[in-house]
């Protein structure tokens, strides 16, 4: 509280004392200052901080960053809507970054929570002119965006181009995309890493207060099959792009399998607002069907079936647990209902481990073998039009294959007559009812569908990680599933691949505080709920209702409605 | 026969430990109907506080006697858990007052989590089991066959002491009666000059408290605790809570000690240890489709 | 003005409803007590009474949304489960005093959402998008388009319902009742908070809505609304139906001022 009043007298004491040229000068003179650090060597000798932050004339490293996000400078210059909040989200960015880069080359090694445990060290000394400049130029970029009146001419960001330049946007878009995420799978220095979550967080701040997203969101819907055949050609081109190197396709074959499964849980959370926290029980179940079903090496059903008709089974088994699961449970109210799944998947957990005889135990089913459908083995490695692909490449298919029909369902679904059904339960279910919905058939369509997809998700997935054990399937996975459904975005198919794809990528690249992750995962977890509840990919309904329903949730101090208002009364 | 009356009275033990970390969810719930998913971890880091003012505060010279030790040892239980369980609802809960029920709910998650892995991270050797001093030591009673622990005796005593004064304090005192008008109407209390806000608080700070208190017995009964105990220790109360019937008090303690019975019972003669757990969560389901109103709940008529 | 004071159902065509002896308990409390009401066709019958005398706990009955403690409900001869979807699906669809519509879906989409017991395409219908399910989709949005206009809100079809002003989501909750098909509307309180203009039109709107062939139960507050539209007008006070008749016989009976302003204080 008492921080964000100084703050704003700070910025209100600002807009008072820079007039138009003094803000110019200011940010002129921030702008170059950033330029100049970013070209300048950010530390005085080497001893393996990355990126060449010793050289001269190049903006090597983590200093390419703040170089980038200078480029907003101009906004000072011209009037667009949310100008000033946008530019203060680039200079922020900037002055954080330097700053955290100047933290990391002269303590690295001392951070809290060992942040940086290999580099760094030298204290200031080893910190070299140009990062302070930098540092500099961000602080007077700070000021220049603050000094901006706040309230900004309204001006959507709808500039009226040709149809053929609207599909060269998404083209670009999409390419743009795809070359972050190149670039952030190649960054393999923690430091860099989160210079570069640091420089994405801010440059996305910038263009989603420009409202540069909401146009290209709408650009992405108007031509949405361009937009999907750029996206499935993307998919499917990705694993000619890894030079034979399993690592990263490995690693998107599990998003893509962990994603299935968070769509089937979108379904139950996001359209018909049923909060399952046992949903990784279902995908369990599947996991088991598949492993035990696909003739492994240590199991103790010794059956083999082809591998479809397996996926159809876990699929169709869990979906039955789900209905029986659900029976009883759906009758009860919201919260109820999520204590009550949670002992369900904690019931499934404690069964695994001591049903030996079906699931051997602790020690679970291990030995998938490769799937083969005739003479087609997928373990081998196999050449196409020239480009040599690793064998993993053709359980990614699989996973791609499964996870463009989730896709599909998840859409048709929600966009008909049952998916409008779950979304007016989960706003109001009385006056669902009251409009000859069955409620609770429809409720329990949603937990079988759900259960359903996590259950073919899991089939998959035991081919993925070939073993299967009790200790997968906990309260935490089911947390982590729910998680990406939340911090993606709930409702939305781009929020569940999102949100799976940053909580595997993210711990994979913070190798060195892996052992912290899962106590930076909680911090997000209050964190996004607080500040951006709707979730980085927002559904439109979503964030109309977490933020427009009550004006006192942008009150940062939380005070009781109806307690005067600091700032309101200054002004 | 013998065996039994030793079950009963084990699961009597047990229960009044449920009983007092259920009250602080029934509580909250009956006055701001949130589910306080991370007061399971406010009794598991009530009881890392009290081990540690034993283990890192207390003069060795001083550990031998439990009139100097218990107190100060619950003192920093309580003081840590009311501290934790405040800056929780300061920060996450408060905000997110007339957010949909989803977000509180993930907020409290979110909290359970963090506070886990902040004691396994941080707490030296927590990573693991933590021994835990027994602090009143001296033979086991024997009553009639059945073997009673000092320790559990005194467990005893303290639950249902404390479980007393709260309810002459809720029903008696002036903040009792606020407490109460707040749980039956939040807006009209305020209306009626009521500081909801402050009612909240202290609402949040007695059920830490008790669920400290509750931490610190868990370690004594069982000489050893770890960071998982909040989990199973949470989920377990909160079934006893709505075994009580939730918003209730009384129904609370009741839960508490009705689980605790039923636990001990199972364990011995149906499922076996390996499915202890499986009992309560069988309970819970089972009360939540045929009673969801619990054992003392009344139903709540539902307005149009 | 010439109304016939209680359109008396022939054995040939049951009414449209008929609730006898409707009771609700809770707990001590006795808030609807053995009311009789009939409805005939084409007919608006007005529920009045001072607040508190069960008015919505009646329609909560009839809706299935309470279960009466005793009682029986029929629609045009046929008992009534105590589901309301079932309800609904008979032919009786309900607005709420306090406005429940579906705030984060649109204008059309929540009227879509009425049309749902009355279409029946289903999960792989919907997956398989063959001919029928757009079919089916097709006439339930041009329905649904119809309804706005017939309310008078067509242009506010891509609006979110939140963002309605009160008027327009009072009569957005009507176009969702009548997207069930119904044969008989019942509404709470319809007018509550609106200014006179909005009254007025609303008045007009429940004729038109009678014009359709559908009969309707008001709840109402607002006097003037009442006896100027209502055919017949029932009284409830403390549960209990106190006075049954038409406007003019309902405002002279000493019994209905009685209840709304207390006994006259006697001389002695």
């Amino acid at each position: 509280m008492i921080v964000s009043r100084v703050a704003t007298s700070t910025s209100e004491r600002l807009q008072a004392t820079f007039t138009r040229p003094v803000r110019l000068a200011v940010g002129g003179a921030g702008s170059l200052l950033v330029v100049a650090g970013c070209l300048l060597p950010w530390a005085t000798f080497f001893f393996g901080f990355p990126g060449k932050v010793t050289l001269a004339g190049f903006p090597g490293g983590s200093r390419l960053y703040p170089l980038l996000l200078v480029a907003v400078a101009p906004l000072l210059l011209v009037a667009v809507e949310g100008r000033r909040r946008a530019g203060l989200a680039a200079a922020w960015g900037v002055f954080g970054i330097t700053a955290f880069n100047i933290a990391a080359i002269g303590f690295g090694r001392d951070l809290p929570l060992g942040l940086l445990e290999e580099r760094g060290g030298g204290g200031l000394g080893a910190v070299a002119i140009g990062a302070w400049l930098a540092l500099a130029g961000g602080a007077l970029l700070i000021a220049a965006f603050a000094s901006l009146p706040s309230s900004d001419e309204e001006r959507p960001f709808r500039p009226g181009l040709p149809a053929a330049l609207e599909l060269l946007t998404i083209a670009l878009s999409l390419g743009l995309i795809l070359f972050a995420v190149v670039i952030a799978l190649e960054v393999d220095e923690t430091s860099r890493f989160i210079s570069l979550i640091a420089f994405a967080t801010a440059a996305g701040m910038t263009l989603a207060r420009l409202n540069v997203f909401a146009y290209v969101t709408e650009l992405f819907d108007r031509h949405r099959t361009v937009t999907l055949a750029a996206a499935a050609i993307a998919a499917v081109v990705f694993p000619f792009t890894q030079g034979g190197n399993a690592y990263w396709i490995r690693v998107f074959a599990s998003i893509g399998v962990f994603a299935a499964a968070a769509i089937g849980l979108n379904v139950v959370v996001g359209l018909a607002g049923l909060l399952d926290l046992g949903y990784i029980a279902f995908f369990g179940v599947g996991a088991y069907v598949g492993a035990l079903f696909a003739g492994a090496a240590r199991t103790t059903v010794h059956v083999k079936l082809p591998f479809l008709v397996v996926v159809v089974m876990g699929a169709v088994i869990a979906a039955i647990f789900g209905v029986i699961i659900g029976a009883p449970t759906l009758r009860l109210r919201g919260d109820y209902l999520a204590i009550v799944t949670l002992g369900f998947g904690e019931i499934f957990r404690i069964l695994a481990f001591n049903f030996d005889w079906l699931t051997r135990g602790p020690n679970g089913i291990s030995g998938v073998p490769d799937l083969a459908i005739g003479s087609y083995n997928f373990g081998a490695t196999n050449e196409v039009l020239g480009f040599s692909l690793p064998g993993f490449a053709n359980y990614y298919f699989v996973e791609l294959i499964l996870l463009a029909a989730i896709i599909l369902a998840f859409t048709r679904l929600n966009d008909s007559r049952i998916g409008r059904a779950w979304i007016a339960i989960r706003e109001d279910e009385t006056a669902a009812a009251a409009m000859g919905i069955n409620t609770y058939r429809l409720k329990m369509l949603a937990f079988g569908i759900g259960a359903f997809m996590a259950g073919a998700a899991g089939t998959v997935n035991a081919h993925v990680t070939t073993q299967v054990s009790p200790d997968s399937y906990g309260f935490l996975e089911s947390i982590l599933l729910l998680a990406a459904v939340v911090l993606g975005g709930m409702g939305t198919i781009g929020g569940a691949l999102l949100g799976s794809a940053a909580l595997f990528i993210v711990p994979e690249k913070l190798r060195s505080f892996q052992d912290k992750r899962l106590l930076l995962f909680g911090i997000a977890l209050i964190v996004i709920i607080r500040f951006r509840p709707e979730g980085i990919v927002a559904n439109r309904r979503r964030k109309a209702e977490l933020h427009d329903a009550d004006p006192s949730t942008g009150d940062a101090s939380g005070a009781p409605p109806g307690a005067p208002v600091v700032g309101a009364v200054a002004q | 026969m013998q065996q039994f009356l030793q079950q009963l009275v084990n699961g009597v033990v047990l229960g009044a430990t449920y009983g007092l970390i259920a009250l602080g969810y029934t509580m909250v719930y009956g006055i701001i109907q949130l589910i306080n998913f991370a007061h399971g971890e406010i009794f598991m880091v009530g009881a890392f506080a009290g081990l540690a003012m034993y283990s890192y505060v207390l003069p060795e010279s001083m550990q031998g006697n439990p009139f100097i030790v218990l107190p100060l040892v619950i003192l920093a239980a309580v003081i840590v858990s009311v501290t934790v369980a405040l800056l929780v609802e300061r920060y996450g809960y408060r905000p997110l007052r007339r957010a949909p029920r989803l977000a509180p709910l993930i907020t409290a998650i979110g909290v359970s989590i963090f506070l886990q892995e902040l004691v396994r991270l941080f707490y030296p050797g927590a990573r693991s089991q933590v021994s835990f001093p027994r602090i009143i030591e001296g033979p086991n009673l024997e009553l009639g066959g059945v073997t009673i622990a000092r320790t559990s005796l005194f467990l005893l005593v303290v639950a249902l002491a404390l479980m007393v004064a709260l309810q002459t304090f809720i029903r008696t005192s002036r903040t009792g009666k606020a407490m109460r008008a707040t749980s039956q109407d939040a807006d009209t209390a305020r209306l009626m000059g009521i500081n909801t806000d402050r009612i909240i608080v202290l609402t949040f700070a007695l059920g830490a408290a008790l669920a400290a208190v509750a931490g610190v017995m868990q370690g004594m009964r069982f000489v050893s605790i770890d960071f998982r105990i909040g989990f199973l220790g949470g989920v377990k109360a909160f079934t006893a809570a709505v075994l009580g019937g939730i918003g209730n008090i009384t129904g609370a303690m009741l839960g508490g000690f009705v689980l605790g019975i039923v636990e001990a019972m199972t364990t011995q003669y149906l499922l076996g240890s390996a499915y202890k757990d499986v009992a309560a969560f069988v309970v819970l389901i089972a009360v939540l489709v045929f009673r969801p109103q619990g054992l003392l709940g009344e139903r709540v008529a539902v307005r149009a | 003005m010439s109304v016939s004071a209680s359109s008396a159902p022939t054995a040939a065509t049951p009414p449209v409803l008929e609730a006898r002896g409707v009771t609700k308990v809770f707990g001590g409390l006795t808030a609807v007590d053995g009311v009789d009401l009939e409805v005939g066709e084409r007919e608006i019958v007005g529920l009045i009474g001072p607040n508190g005398a069960g008015k919505t706990t009646f329609f909560n009955c009839l809706t299935g949304m309470e279960t009466p403690t005793s009682g029986r409900i029929s629609y045009r001869g046929r008992t009534l489960s105590g589901k309301p979807h079932r309800v609904t699906e008979s032919g009786l669809a309900r607005t709420f005093q306090n406005i429940r519509l579906f705030p984060n879906m649109t204008a059309l989409e929540n009227v879509l959402v009425g049309r749902h017991c009355r279409t029946s395409q289903g999960v792989l219908s919907a997956l398989g998008r063959g001919p029928r399910y757009r079919r089916e989709e097709a006439d339930g949005r041009a329905r649904a388009h119809e309804l706005l206009q017939f309310v008078g809100m067509d242009r506010h079809a891509e609006t979110l319902a939140r963002n309605l002003p009160y008027g327009d989501q009072r009569r957005l909750e009507i176009a969702r009742a009548l997207a069930t098909d119904p044969g008989l509307l019942l509404l709470d309180e319809p007018t509550a908070g609106m200014n006179p203009q909005e009254t007025a039109s609303a008045m007009q709107l429940v004729r038109r809505i009678r014009e359709q062939g559908l009969a309707i139960v008001v709840i109402e507050h607002d006097m003037r609304f009442i006896f100027s539209l209502c055919d017949r007008v029932a009284v409830l006070v403390q549960g209990q139906k106190l006075v049954e008749g038409t406007a003019t016989e309902v405002q002279q009976d000493p019994r209905v001022v009685e209840a709304y302003l207390g006994k006259p204080v006697d001389g002695g």
